[in-house]
């Protein structure tokens, strides 16, 4: 049996991409298992799933707790030892990231792999839904699923044109993903940033949550905060010099701030990943 | 009948603790982060099961999906018999808990004229489970239980008009608001939270997820509602009285709040006309109203 | 001498609400409860309970969502229902007692097949983890309600106290009932104070969704304290109802459960409410006919008297135990609790399993008598009939 675990966040469809291993893994002539995390997903929150595939019917009821691989969708919790953490000795890491293997702070006993699916997804779907983006890379890299099933499977799920533009994309991953290289830190790194995600209530820090984050050209804000008064998260604090300023902890990344400005002096910015 | 608010007027301080564990662009979280601007210290804050909004930095308590009204009385009577009517019992509540399945414990209370207060996030589905058809679902909408194909046209029915169903009630205070229109929903609920008896204010609420629309289009969305006339912003006291908040001197075609959303992205010319339609005849009534002061049983 | 009055079990029921400055009551009519709630109206129009609130309820539903409310901002809370209303109001119940929110509850016995009472309703409930006390006459429904409050908001329970009692038979038959003074139960009862606050100028004022011990990261752990909430209850019945006794003179039992000549006897009956007095009744013919029969009244069924029954086993040689209700397919609820209290001492009397009373069905003294006798019968064969026993 192999057990794999996945890292996204809401919308980006990591769901449904376990059940596309499962589908592949069963086309392959195998059972298996896709599980989503338990519990309420909001879009943009991080969340995990997971996959086992066997020789026979999948009996376990439990999460994984020590995967084989660890697939991780999203470009900022690929930056994070989470997705390290835990694996089995000799564990395989599939990272999305525009970064090498070699530059991923990731440390264990573990081999990875990368691959820029956010890239592939925006040039083959036009948008940055990663899951297909990602799988092709996943057929490569994992001898346990092979590509055609892979294909078949993303049929089940996407048929017609939405399925070819996603079979593009798994087949430009298929492609472009990296050779599988030791993690160089033996070591996890102490400062373990905290993947805050959904449920209830008040949370501590959503900053991991966004892909875009509103930049003020304060030479065209006019003061009028509209900005301000239609965030939902109160993300921007009204500053003294009567402009607004993002609160990093709590933006979300909506847009709406940037929507809103009647001059345009908000622009959403691609969070640009940097390593620590 | 509320007092205008302008955007200078608008505290800077914040009633509710964010970020809250709502998705990207929640149209509940702002209609929360605006109510709560302006509520006060002075209550107990109720809940039932719904999605997540923005929790309020006052005490907060709660009942089963089912028991919005009940669960406000028992409060309020408590206060009363505490002798702490200083503190107020009021609700955050969604449009399921409000119009489905809590609604005959609510029109009881409001009957009795219970004094509480009612703030209702309209999103038009039961979003907390994925969406799935409540009474607030305007018709045409597809929701994960109004699904569209061959036998289904999204939800059958016309959204239900809860104001005049709480109106029949006779009750001090009805209002509709907009998250598109912060100075308006603020200023209804500082004048409604310290009427004596049954208050309600209903919020539309945009979900990005739900409506299958870009987040950053909340606002966008939620203001071409009240524009086109599907969502139009007035108070009801005591039952009769009757003011209209926003009149622009032409409404905007429905097809603009229509068209970004995903949800109604199925509909035909045929079905657009008929929704246009309905909703020209209702703005005629509401401006008739508006004019007489009063709406005429 | 005591103030007195000739009252039916409902107006029992109202007037101990009235004794124990119920804050908030709310109800909903079912017969053959409705009159406890005409009596409150009336408590309540006479200004005779002052600052206090009546709700006419739309439905038990709400009457139980109501006083749960109400007694979680502070107010001692009262409501009231009878067999289906209690069924309509299972989902708030749940939350009462999770919530750990105490108030008292009359439940006026009457069975889920018909108008006339058993014990189906109330057991039908004892998943939710209230504290469930079955009641024989009406100046025990006054004596048990008052109780219940002293019972439920204390610091180690903190739960709802459901007090069961049969409709008809009890609720609307008169009987002489001692009324205790109101100073007396204002010194003994004090006004009811919650745990925390729910006042924003109150220092504990909790933010964010109350409720109960939800336990934090044991999802197990709710329900362990919950579970460990109910059975702490044992003993505050217990001292609750000897406090009483102090008080008024008038004593139950521990609480519990309560012996009527069981001192000397061969066998026992036990039975739950009503039919305790026609069971004891009973044991005064058999004694008289030389048949040692005692009678152990079951007060208490959540918590239930595991240790009670537990120390009686070694001393008799049969127990008959009579049901007012049976769960199809699984048996009579307290003959289940019995025998599962004793396997655990070792010693195994002989323990029969009759069920009867149900939809109303009378049973009378004689058929106690009978009851007795056969229990005899059993502890000589050292073997019962195979249980149900229907009587
Ligand atoms: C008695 C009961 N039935 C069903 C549910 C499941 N449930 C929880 S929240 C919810 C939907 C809430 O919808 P709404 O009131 O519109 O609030 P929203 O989630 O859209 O904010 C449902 C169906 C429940 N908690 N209790
Ligand atoms: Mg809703």
């Amino acid at each position: 049996m192999i057990e794999i675990r996945l890292h996204g966040r809401g919308g980006q469809g990591a769901v449904t991409a376990s059940r596309i291993i499962a589908a592949a893994a069963f086309e392959d002539g195998r059972y298996s298992q896709a599980i989503p995390m338990y519990g309420t997903e909001r879009r943009g929150a991080p969340l995990t799933a997971y996959v086992r595939i066997d020789n026979v019917r999948v009996r376990e009821r439990e999460l994984v707790h020590t995967p084989d691989y660890s697939i991780c969708f999203d470009e900022f919790i690929s930056m994070n030892q989470i997705i390290a953490n835990s694996l089995k000795p000799g564990g395989v890491v599939l990272a999305n990231t525009k970064f090498k293997a070699e530059e991923l702070p990731l440390a264990g006993d573990i081999k990875i792999a990368t691959v820029d699916a956010t890239g592939i997804a925006l040039k083959h779907l036009g948008r940055p839904i990663t899951n297909t983006a990602i799988l092709g890379a996943f057929a490569k890299i994992c001898p346990e699923i092979s590509m055609k099933g892979v294909e078949k499977a993303i049929y089940k799920y996407f048929p017609g044109r939405i399925g070819d533009m996603n079979i593009a994309a798994a087949r430009a991953s298929y492609e472009q993903v990296s050779e599988l290289v030791p993690a160089i830190n033996k070591e996890a790194p102490k400062e373990v940033v905290e993947i805050v995600s959904g449920g209830y209530g008040a949370l501590k820090d959503v900053s991991g949550w966004r892909v875009f984050e509103p930049v003020v050209d304060e030479e065209k804000c006019i003061g009028c905060k509209n900005c301000w008064i239609y965030c939902p998260e109160a993300a921007l604090e009204w500053t003294a010099n009567n402009k607004p300023a993002m609160i990093s902890r709590s933006c979300k990344g909506c847009g709406v701030c940037a929507n809103e400005c009647p001059v345009k002096a908000i622009e959403m910015k691609r969070v640009e990943v940097k390593k620590k | 009948m509320s007092e205008r608010m302008t955007r200078p007027q608008i505290p800077l301080e914040e009633g509710v603790i964010t970020p809250g564990s709502t998705c990207q662009g929640c149209g509940a979280a702002m209609a929360a982060r605006l109510t709560f601007k302006v509520m006060g210290p002075n209550v107990i804050r109720h809940g039932i099961p719904c999605c997540p909004d923005q929790s309020s930095k006052s005490p907060s308590t709660g009942s089963v999906f089912e028991g919005g009204g009940p669960c406000l009385t028992g409060t309020a009577r408590a206060l009363k018999a505490l002798g702490r009517t200083d503190i107020k019992a009021i609700a955050f509540f969604g449009d399921g808990g409000t119009y489905d399945i809590g609604f005959g414990g609510l029109m009881s209370a409001a009957q009795r004229n219970e004094n509480v207060f009612v703030v209702t996030k309209d999103n038009e589905a039961y979003m907390n489970t994925g969406g799935q058809h409540s009474g607030g679902s305007p018709k045409y909408a597809e929701t994960t239980t109004d699904a569209v194909g061959p036998n289904s046209r999204g939800s059958p029915v016309h959204k239900i008009n809860a104001a005049f169903a709480f109106a029949a009630m006779n009750i001090p205070y009805i209002a509709t608001a907009s998250v598109a229109f912060p100075e308006d929903l603020m200023a209804k609920v500082k004048y409604a939270k310290d009427i004596e008896g049954f208050r309600i204010l209903l919020i539309q609420s945009p979900c990005p997820v739900g409506w299958r629309y870009d987040p950053a289009k909340t606002i966008e969305v939620a203001r071409s509602g009240v524009q086109s006339g599907i969502w139009p912003l007035y108070e009801i006291e005591n039952g009769s009285s009757f003011k209209l908040n926003y009149k622009p001197k032409e409404l905007k075609p429905i097809t603009e709040y229509l068209k970004p959303q995903a949800r109604f992205r199925h509909m035909t010319e045929t079905e657009v006309n008929e929704i246009q339609v309905y909703t020209t005849a209702k703005w005629e009534k509401y401006l008739k109203a508006d004019e007489l002061k009063q709406i005429v049983f | 001498m005591v103030d007195y009055e000739v009252m039916v079990g409902n107006k029992a029921c109202a007037v101990a609400c009235k004794l124990a400055r119920v804050k908030v009551a709310a109800a909903f009519p079912i017969t053959p409860q409705t009159s406890i709630t005409e009596y409150l109206s009336e408590l309540y129009a006479s200004g005779e309970m002052p600052g206090f609130e009546f709700v006419n309820a739309e439905g038990e539903l709400s009457a139980q969502i109501i006083v749960q409310a109400a007694a979680r901002v502070g107010a001692r809370s009262f409501t009231c229902t009878a067999g289906p209303g209690l069924q309509f109001m299972h989902h708030p119940m749940n939350d009462t007692a999770s919530g750990r929110t105490p108030l008292v509850m009359a439940v006026v016995h009457r069975g889920l097949k018909s108008m006339q009472p058993d014990h189906s309703d109330l057991m039908d409930q004892s998943w939710l983890g209230w504290v469930h006390l079955y009641v024989e006459n009406a100046q025990e429904i006054l004596d048990t309600t008052i109780m219940g409050y002293k019972i439920g908001e204390d610091a180690r329970v903190r739960l709802p106290v459901a007090v069961g009692y049969d409709g008809y038979v009890l609720s609307y038959t008169a009987e002489p009932v001692e009324i205790p003074p109101q100073d007396m139960i204002d010194n003994w009862l004090p006004p009811y104070k919650p745990p925390r606050s729910l006042f924003y100028d109150s220092p504990e004022a909790p933010i964010g969704r109350g409720g109960g011990d939800r336990g934090g990261g044991d999802p197990n752990m709710a329900w362990k304290i919950h579970h460990g909430a109910v059975e702490a209850a044992e003993s505050v019945i217990k001292e609750v109802t000897a406090d009483w006794a102090k008080l008024t003179g008038r004593s139950y039992g521990n609480g519990m459960i309560q012996e009527y000549k069981t001192e000397g006897a061969e066998v026992i009956l036990t039975a739950m409410g009503t039919v305790a007095g026609s069971a004891s009744a009973a044991v005064d013919k058999l004694w008289k006919d030389g048949k040692k029969v005692g009678l152990v009244k079951i007060r208490s069924f959540v918590p239930f008297p595991r240790k009670d029954f537990q120390e009686l086993a070694g001393k008799y040689s049969a127990i008959g135990v009579f049901d007012r209700s049976i769960q199809p397919g699984m048996g009579g609820p307290s003959y289940r609790e019995i025998k599962n209290s004793l396997f655990d001492t070792g010693s195994y009397p002989v323990v029969a399993g009759f069920v009867g009373g149900l939809s109303g069905k009378e049973v009378t003294v004689n058929d106690f008598v009978k009851l007795g006798e056969k229990t005899l019968e059993f502890a000589k064969a050292k073997k019962a009939d195979a249980h149900p026993i229907w009587v």
